[in-house]
């Protein structure tokens, strides 16, 4: 949640536990800065517009002279003589478009006067020299991670960067307001680049192969050849292995492996051949076990880091076949994917195993009496009672997968060298020189035209290493040395001319990789020269293309998505929320949205606006819905109450919101104005001194904020902070609909939350004397066209932002996007286009 | 051992670059009688320990560098025999904590701190860090562990950046920016042969081989760079240079590597009575005085010593059970006394250790290594008996700190201190400059130095 803090401080993750205080400190000087509007000053400098103008009229009053509230004067916006301060100019036009300068209580503007003075400032920005002179071009950033790995992948044309996990050593990437895009915050160290080439190295070892080719073998697994790995540092305790019948999975926390076949031998193509079934789904109650009866029974192979994930057929045979090409050292493992068999005791899985007891007891009560019967407590031990799990371990029947037995054949290959060798390096036995052979891989890796003379230091490389390393080898380390290098680590330098530029960032911005060979052609014939082109191919990449990188990255960096169990929800009183992942569900919600809004082309502000989402079963139970079915599959419903629909209702806003135990209508507020709103508030100065206020006496939130209001300093900021935020004050830290306040008082009880605190009061009223009595009204509030021009706004700042890798300061050519966007109705593929068609996209 | 086997081994921790880490299963190549035999032969060898880092101080500091040893267990401490029953300086001590009366105005015993978690086995794998590894997506530095985060900060100015040492198995305690298990060396022997133990002139010839290979990698990459270096506008330059220093700083990192593999390491005698037929205590204080000798030569300034949950504690005094199986005491006041045997054992190995550290004067400025020592002491598990993970049991000593004695660190509401508060302050004092870490809110200020 550090996002919503000052940006200075994001860098680092700060906890927000105390954050009330901090953030009332913080945001202080904000409003202090751009609103307030309380003493009249005498004093007026000279400014370009006349005494009379409305300007002045409406303005003047406060934001004048040397002690201008807010630390905001009109001199700022230029005189005759100067053009004033862009940032100011920018600021006080986005307040004023959105209505919140100048506040009711200190002068009304009419309409036509407001008209007067958002053309009067922007005109002011357009003639300024910053606008005039603005330089689009971008410094180069390092790839992130993700970047770096999927251009590997590409540059070298294979399928990923291997199974043996090659770059599980890179340094993980800082965000910056969610994005990890962020060229400042991305940096590059000497740590970074030793893990790069370490990274590559270990890349290339499993795709160019030297050497006499290796030999095929056959493995045969045997169930009871299939055993369960540790999951804790107890190594002394034999593992789990299966029966002459079948490996069954339990426990999924727990792994399977294969003795024979544990890690792959030799890098290669093997064919994996695993006989297989699912078991007693449905045969405990979904409400004990935590999984669903309509969920298939799934399994998941994990090939290092590459997971297939099959459904299995109820109690019949089912053979999974797989052709992969594995590299040494890749681990095989097995897993049983659900979020159920956690629900009792602490989580952990031997405690389900009373649920076998339970059923026992009410189905075969002979049964149970034996096993009861037979129960002899030890002198000194502890007397453990027959519902006790330890006496049921052996008659679990719990949904599971079992594995009857598997074939392994490999390595495998295509042709010796493999033809993901020979692909990459052509001929390297035949005429062709060093260069012509490497040539085309840095033409690719370095997305640009490779100029005469730019690979002799790699040719040299190459060269000085044949003798002692071998050809092969030799040209190994040319292609580390190529991919180590700044043309390819860092995003188009000075060295790739406009058209080049153009087509690797909209890769990067859309598919966070190399430009295909269709982008870089399209933009060397200036086929993507126009908005209506950009529009079209964005429109058939949302098609046919896999844009999954963008639908995946860009609405979890927009709203900070990473950070939702940053705080999360306490495990005591909110155990269903951990026990069932909600927060896995929470952000799969918001993609599939997300994924909505793109494949179906709706308009932008069906963000805010839907009376839809996308829930599962899971969710429903958060969401106290019942008519869904009950399965973890997502699925649209209609919310019918107006309380929720789009982003605003969702789980992963109201959690990633809120502190372990409470909530604060000031971390949701900050979270609209920023994320959905485009208000920043910026940080006060260090020396801002904040009285704390007594708040002994209070009972609730409200009671809270008001005594802080009893501040002046509070005041100014909060009367503009607050209303953005109170409307989602009958959401708990989960996202659940609550009418009280949970009573603090009490210890939290395992069984359920207690909600017999003081009564919600969700209403509130804005600067410009809007009010609102709770979320309902609130959402209409916020889909007037005003505010929908606002989100807009922000959405595509949001954009920019992903894609620039660093804020867009210039106003007036999102208002041009933000026209053009508006112009197609807020259709997302014309925004993302009017956006890749900017100056600021463009860079020029 | 292959090349390509070598280099993966060896490069596989981005801050343990120096050696290779060693494999639990694993040797470096000698035979078992051998290595008896160079251990035998080396005694009367402990003169005047040549300080291993001297040779790359880059300034002669005005004070020692800080070292940082990190002691933990699974199963946190018996809370009626760890917490002193009053608070202040003059603490009467607690029986677990009496070995550790020496120390008393060096010590700053910690009440009502921890990661809050919930309780139940397995959290205790984030005491150095406050984050689960299922959590640890959530920070850009993962679940990094407290030591790993030193061990960065210290680089290749040492031999290793780090040492993590335990009798068995481990516990899970370190962890590397990418949430990555780094794996405690868990046989005395075997922590011997890599600390103090040559290379054999094949492994370092490998080992040069691939130093050299990255080297002329960077050679490749820099030649190339000056001319887009050269070109480049001021927009540009900025993130140039940033690379242009990366290359600049990994080629004196690999220098230095390269001066490692051709120094000999420091010598140590410790007899050989700790080998397999030793007690536990026997092998404990070989191999804390292992980690004291490297503090001393400066062959580390960053060590983790662990106390696994299924080490057979029972030829300790008094102990009969599992050290798990005593935690469940049901409040049984026999097996109570056997786990606060465990317990106290722990605290003897520690202090016998820190004693050791106080005894060795610094090179640099007059204090003991142990002034110049962060020690902490802790567990990510409050008390096995509870299964609880609230009011951790942690202990801080030496580093030149003005010690508290045993505090209350609750604030006004009576909340428990975050420990990553406590971390955020030992990292400060390490001169690690960050103003939060993890689920801080802010440093430990009541800790406070010269």
């Amino acid at each position: 949640m550090h996002a919503f803090l000052p940006k200075y401080e994001s860098h680092h993750l700060m906890s927000v536990r105390n954050r009330i205080d901090h953030l009332f400190a913080r945001l202080a000087v904000f409003f202090a800065t751009v609103l307030a509007f309380a003493i009249a000053i005498t004093s007026q400098p000279k400014t370009a517009i006349g005494e009379e103008s409305p300007l002045h009229a409406h303005c003047g009053d406060c934001h004048a002279g040397n002690d201008a509230e807010g630390d905001f004067s009109l001199g700022q916006i230029g005189s005759d003589a100067d053009n004033g301060d862009y940032h100011a100019l920018s600021r006080s036009l986005e307040r004023i478009t959105a209505g919140e300068m100048p506040p009711p209580t200190s002068s009304v503007l009419s309409t036509s006067e407001k008209a007067a003075i958002v053309h009067f400032l922007k005109q002011r920005l357009r003639s300024h020299p910053d606008q005039i002179n603005r330089d689009y071009r971008l410094p180069p950033r390092r790839l992130n991670n993700r970047e770096f790995e999927n251009s590997v992948r590409d540059a070298l044309m294979i399928e990923d960067v291997g199974t043996h996990q090659p770059t599980d050593n890179l340094i993980g990437d800082s965000r910056f307001a969610g994005f990890d895009t962020h060229g400042q915050t991305l940096g590059f160290s000497n740590f970074h680049l030793e893990q790069y080439i370490e990274s590559l190295r270990s890349i290339m070892d499993a795709t160019i192969l030297s050497g006499e080719q290796r030999p095929s073998e056959r493995y045969e697994v045997q169930p009871t050849q299939i055993f369960s790995a540790h999951t804790s540092q107890n190594i002394n305790r034999p593992e789990r292995r299966g029966r002459p019948t079948g490996f069954d999975f339990l426990d999924p926390k727990q792994l399977a492996y294969f003795a024979p076949f544990k890690t792959v031998p030799a890098t290669g193509w093997y064919k994996i051949s695993i006989r297989c079934t699912a078991l007693d789904r449905g045969y405990y109650p979904a409400t004990e076990t935590g999984i669903h009866d309509a969920d298939p029974i799934k399994l998941v192979i994990q090939l290092g880091n590459r997971h297939r994930e099959f459904e299995l057929p109820d109690e019949e045979v089912m053979v999974i076949n797989l052709q992969e090409w594995l590299a040494e050292g890749t681990r095989l493992r097995l897993r049983y994917p659900t979020d159920g068999l956690t629900l009792r005791g602490n989580g952990n899985f031997k405690f389900q195993n009373a649920i076998a007891g339970e059923y026992i007891k009410k189905h075969d009560p002979n049964l149970y009496k034996r096993v009861a019967d037979a129960i002899v407590t030890k002198p000194g031990r502890r007397v453990l009672r027959p519902e006790s799990w330890h006496h049921w371990v052996d008659y679990w029947r719990g949904p599971r997968p079992r594995i009857l037995g598997a074939t392994i054949e490999g390595p495998f290959y295509d042709s010796w060298p493999p033809r993901r060798h020979t692909a990459l390096l052509p001929e390297l036995e035949s005429g062709k020189t060093v260069e012509d052979l490497i040539r085309p891989i840095a033409t690719r890796a370095w997305r640009r035209t490779v100029h005469d003379g730019e690979l002799d230091h790699i040719v040299d490389l190459i060269e000085a290493n044949e003798e002692k390393l071998g050809k092969t080898e030799a040209f190994k380390e040319g292609i580390v040395a190529l991919l180590a290098s700044p043309d390819f680590l860092l995003t188009a330098t000075e060295k790739s001319n406009a058209n080049e530029r153009f087509a690797s960032k909209f890769s990067l911005f859309l598919h966070s990789t190399l430009p295909d060979t269709r982008l870089i052609q399209q933009a060397n014939t200036n086929q993507l020269s126009t908005f209506e082109s950009v529009h079209e191919e964005v429109r058939r990449r949302i098609r046919s293309a896999n844009i999954q990188p963008f639908l995946q990255e860009f609405p979890y960096g927009w709203l900070n998505l990473s950070e939702i169990n940053f705080m999360s929800p306490d495990p005591d009183r909110y155990r269903f929320y951990h026990r069932k992942r909600l927060s896995e569900d929470m952000c799969n919600e918001v993609l599939t949205f997300f994924n909505h809004v793109v494949e179906q082309d709706l308009p932008i502000t069906e963000f805010l606006e839907a009376d839809y989402s996308f829930i599962n079963a899971d969710l429903a139970n958060i969401y106290e819905v019942s008519d869904i079915k009950q399965d973890s599959h997502m699925r649209r419903y209609h919310f019918h109450n107006g309380r929720r629909g789009g982003l605003l209702g969702m789980g992963a806003f109201l959690t990633l919101t809120a502190d372990s135990l409470g909530t604060s209508p000031i971390h949701r507020a900050t979270f609209v104005m920023e994320n959905l709103m485009g208000i920043h508030p910026t940080p006060p100065p260090a020396d801002v001194k904040i009285e704390e206020p007594d708040i002994r006496a209070a009972r609730t939130m409200k009671d809270v904020l008001r005594l802080h209001q009893s501040e002046q300093n509070c005041a100014t900021c909060h009367r503009n902070i607050d209303p953005f935020g109170w409307a989602f004050e009958n959401f708990d830290s989960v996202g659940a609909w609550r009418d009280t306040y949970e009573n603090q008082t009490e210890t939290p009880t395992k069984k359920h939350n207690r909600h017999d605190g003081p009564r919600i009061d969700a209403s509130s009223t804005f600067a410009d004397g809007t009010d609102y009595a709770d979320i309902n009204a609130f959402r209409r509030i916020i889909s007037t066209p005003e505010n929908q021009e606002r989100f807009a706004r922000c959405f595509i700042t949001k954009l920019l932002t992903y894609a620039n890798g660093e804020v867009p300061s210039d106003y007036l050519e999102i208002d041009t996007i933000l026209k053009r966007a508006k112009d197609h109705d807020y259709r997302i593929s014309a925004t993302i286009a009017a956006v890749i068609d900017s100056r600021l996209f463009r860079e020029e | 051992m292959g090349h390509t086997r070598l280099s993966a081994t060896s490069l596989k921790n981005p801050f343990d670059l120096t050696e290779v880490t060693i494999e639990p299963n694993g040797s470096i190549g000698l035979n078992a009688c051998e290595r008896r035999t160079l251990l035998k032969g080396l005694g009367g060898t402990l003169a005047l320990p040549f300080l291993e880092s001297d040779a790359f101080a880059k300034k002669t500091p005005d004070k020692e560098p800080l070292r940082f040893l990190v002691v933990g267990n699974p199963f946190g401490m018996h809370p009626g025999n760890f917490f002193p029953m009053d608070f202040g300086k003059d603490y009467q001590s607690s029986p677990t904590l009496k070995s550790l009366d020496w120390l008393r105005d060096r010590l700053t015993i910690i009440s009502h701190t921890d990661h809050n978690m919930v309780s139940g086995h397995g959290r205790e794998i984030s005491f150095l860090s406050g984050v689960l590894p299922t959590d640890a997506q959530s920070f850009p530095e993962k679940n990094m562990s407290l030591d790993q985060l030193f061990a960065r900060h210290v680089g290749s100015q040492v031999r290793f950046p780090s040492v993590g040492a335990s009798l068995d198995s481990g516990i899970r305690m370190s962890w590397t920016a990418n949430g990555v298990e780094k794996l405690p060396i868990t046989d005395p022997q075997q922590l011997f042969n890599h600390l103090f133990l040559n290379l054999t002139d094949q492994q370092k010839k490998l080992r040069k081989q691939m130093i050299a290979r990255n080297a002329s990698i960077l050679d490749t990459v820099g030649d190339q760079f000056s001319e887009t270096i050269k070109r480049a506008s001021g927009k540009d330059r900025e993130r140039l240079q940033q690379f242009e220093t990366s290359v600049r700083e990994l080629e004196l990192t690999l220098s230095d590597r390269l001066t490692w593999i051709d120094r000999n390491k420091p010598k140590l005698d410790l007899g050989s009575d700790f080998l397999a037929d030793g007690t536990i205590r026997k092998k404990y204080e070989a191999i804390f005085d292992m980690i004291a000798y490297a503090f001393e030569t400066d062959l580390t300034r960053v060590a983790t010593i662990e106390f696994p949950a299924e080490l057979n504690y029972t030829d300790l005094s008094g102990v009969n059970r599992s050290y798990h199986g005593c935690t469940h005491n049901g409040r049984g006041e026999d097996l109570v006394n056997e786990l606060v045997a465990i317990e106290s054992f722990q605290i003897e190995c520690l202090s016998r250790c820190l004693k050791k550290l106080d005894s060795i004067r610094v090179s640099h400025g007059d204090e003991s290594m142990l002034d110049r020592t962060i020690v902490l002491f802790g567990s990510g598990m409050g008390y096995g008996g509870t299964h609880s993970n609230r009011d951790l049991p942690i202990l801080v000593a030496g580093g030149g700190f003005k010690h508290l004695g045993h505090v209350d660190v609750r604030d006004n509401a009576g909340r428990n201190m975050p420990l990553c508060n406590l971390y955020l302050t030992l990292m400060q004092r390490f001169g690690i400059e960050r103003d939060s870490f993890n689920t801080s809110t802010g440093s430990f200020e009541a800790l406070d130095w010269s």
